[in-house]
């Protein structure tokens, strides 16, 4: 049983607050021959200076930079070491300091969150964080090894070299403890992969049929092939900076709050605990599921959770004063590396009780309209795409997902969606069936970046600060 | 996808190099072909690796009596930890005679990366050994589907087919 001490839950309290005024990306693909590594980081860096409406010449804003953090998951991918140096410098920011991130799937979340504590310590008032993953120079199932080598190299990587296949245990389990119809799990990849028809950047968009997704060859049982993200290249940038500088800068600036979670790397390993409560839940509110645990020798978080994806909630929700979310976000983008992931996040960030997650789903409030009334979902997830849909470049990914929903609270889903030109920059034509995703005046969005089997997680709370 | 006609997994492992350093075993970990070697050690839990290949399972506990979690009768860990993470002190080893246990989860592995020794499909599966406080994660000899909650029971590569890795522990249906 792990137990806590007082200093161990204390919430980050930053000395000045953090804002995100830009954002800016590639597209993403399976390959991409046609630019160099740091050809892509430029070209995200670029758009990030030269196309977020900032009051300010991009080579002034670019003059007000004091730290750039860069976040890669493997140097394995490129066999490149130092790949931070190289893109540094090629964007022109010697002899600024730089460090790298890498956290594994979280790097992206991690990256953000090494920046705001830059800006919220007075370190810098400017600072650069970009990240990006080039999984292109190996074969897919080479790849597939190379990620699974963070996985447990003694005791669990042998076992698959293969994600999907530490990740599937999770799926079979909470399948079990909870009752979970596998079209819940078809439902997240339909619906995630449809709202990335929506999306110039999106590596594989698609309409399909749940039907179809459970009729998809299996990866490792139960996942199938459309329930786990692919392979992606691509870069994703993000600008934070201090108060005043960000309303110098925009006239539509973002408050960050940003924590993070960290758990073992072998599932296997997890101790057992009390569930740490959300501002809105209750001891009395988990009495049942305790129960339901004790019946199926279950444990909490176990396979069914994600502990670390509590712990950073719990920090972030108190640092942005959430005091429920199904109720104070408005959007969220979840890391729905495999459709299982997803599913279970939503207990873990507290938008449904633990348990009771296939419910959420079905309700159709993760919807941007609800299917069944009609009427705007509550909290739609994933709007991006998601990984399913859009990508997991791995580093550039956490990052991504902020710059998503950074766009969204700024009313600008269309113009960055939605741009005939933005779809022919990237060799695409705007769908004729092109569908808004603009969600109607959000003021808070949250974004989850997560790593391993639940092993890193970061907790990003965007709010408009206009 | 490779589909073997018998009922039992079977290994395209070669037994991995290993030197005995300062008492601690060495394995090389070929990673690029014959060019490219890692040398991994296992350290403190070389003990762990060589029961395997003696058909024995070894797991440790704390037996720190100032233990804030154990109190000097900890549970055992599997896989094992030659430190206690809740007091730091060093964990004693114990074996687990005849290793009984259940199917805690799994999943039919029909794809792995590049480089997986065992041959798919199979089931990858993580086991609640009795009597222990972790769960670990293995593979399963036996083909037929699976439910969990089945018991298994461990079984060992030793001698000439010892692998000296993880793999060296597997189960079958009891």
């Amino acid at each position: 049983m792990i137990t806590f001490a007082p200093g161990n839950l204390r919430v980050p309290r930053w000395t000045r607050p953090v804002y995100m005024v830009a954002a800016g990306t590639t597209d993403f693909r399976k390959r991409y021959p046609e630019k160099k590594l740091d050809e892509l980081c430029m070209m995200a860096f670029r758009m990030l200076l030269e196309e977020n409406d900032l009051r300010q010449d991009p080579l002034e804003v670019k003059g007000h930079i004091n730290f750039a953090c860069y976040g890669e998951f493997a140097d394995h991918f490129q066999d490149q070491l130092l790949c931070e140096a190289k893109v540094h410098d090629y964007l022109g920011l010697d002899l600024l300091p730089n460090v790298g991130i890498k956290t594994g799937g979280a790097t992206g979340g991690s990256t953000m969150l090494m920046g705001a504590t830059t800006v919220a310590s007075g370190m810098s008032d400017c600072t650069l964080v970009l990240g990006w993953e080039r999984m292109d120079e190996v074969k897919t199932w080479t790849g597939n090894y190379y990620i699974a080598s963070a996985a447990c190299k003694e005791f669990e990587t042998r076992l698959a070299r293969n994600y999907a296949s530490y990740y599937a245990p999770m799926a079979r389990r909470f399948q079990e403890m909870y009752g979970v119809d596998e079209r819940v799990r078809a439902e997240i990849a339909v619906k995630n992969r449809g709202y990335a028809c929506s999306s110039p950047y999106a590596q594989q968009p698609g309409r399909h049929t749940v039907d179809e997704v459970l009729g998809g060859e299996i990866v490792s049982d139960p996942l199938r092939f459309l329930e786990c993200c692919a392979m992606s290249v691509g870069s994703a940038a993000a600008l934070l900076c201090s108060e005043e500088l960000a309303f110098q800068l925009t006239d539509r600036p973002v408050r960050l709050y940003i924590a993070g979670g960290s758990h073992t790397l072998r599932t296997g390993d997890r101790r057992p605990m009390r569930i740490l409560l959300l501002p809105h839940e209750t001891e009395e509110g988990y009495a049942s599921l305790y129960r339901d645990m004790g019946k199926q020798d279950g444990r909490w978080p176990g396979f069914e959770s994600f502990g670390a994806t509590r712990f950073a909630a719990y920090m972030a929700y108190r640092m942005a004063g959430v005091q429920n979310p199904i109720e104070d976000l408005d959007l969220v983008e979840t890391h729905d590396a495999f459709t299982i992931s997803d599913l279970q996040t939503y207990g873990d960030v507290g938008l449904t009780l633990y348990g009771r997650e296939q419910d959420y789903v079905t309700s159709g409030d993760c919807y941007l309209k609800n299917p069944h009334t009609g009427k705007p979902g509550k909290c739609p997830a994933n709007l991006s795409g998601g990984l399913l849909g859009t990508m997991h470049a791995v580093g550039a990914t956490g990052i991504f997902q902020c710059d998503e929903v950074f766009w969204q609270l700024q009313g600008k889903y269309d113009r960055f969606h939605g741009d005939p030109a933005l779809w022919r920059r990237y060799g695409k034509e705007k769908p004729a069936d092109w569908t808004s995703l603009q969600v109607d005046d959000p003021r808070r969005g949250l974004a989850i970046s997560h790593a391993g089997v639940g092993s890193h997680v970061t907790c990003a709370v965007l709010e408009r600060a206009w | 996808m490779t589909m073997a006609n018998d009922d039992k997994v079977t290994l395209r492992a070669v037994p991995a190099a290993v030197e005995s350093v300062h008492g601690a075993w060495v394995v090389q970990l070929p990673r690029f072909g014959a060019e490219g070697t890692h040398y991994h050690t296992y350290g403190l839990l070389t003990p762990y690796f060589k029961g395997l290949g003696e058909g024995r399972l070894l797991g440790t506990k704390c037996v720190n009596p100032r233990c804030p979690v154990s109190s000097g009768s900890g549970e055992l860990w599997l896989p094992p930890r030659a430190d206690c993470p809740d007091c730091h002190q060093p964990m004693t080893w114990q074996e687990v005679k005849e290793p009984r246990g259940y199917i805690y989860s799994y999943t039919h592995v029909e794809r792995g990366g590049t480089g997986l020794e065992i041959a798919c499909p199979y089931y990858q599966i993580d086991v609640k050994i009795d009597g222990v406080c972790t769960i670990i994660k293995s593979y399963l000899l036996d083909r037929r589907p699976i439910k969990i909650g089945e018991r298994v029971r461990a079984r060992f590569r030793t001698g000439p087919e010892a692998t000296h890795t993880c793999l060296d522990l597997c189960w079958e249906l009891e």
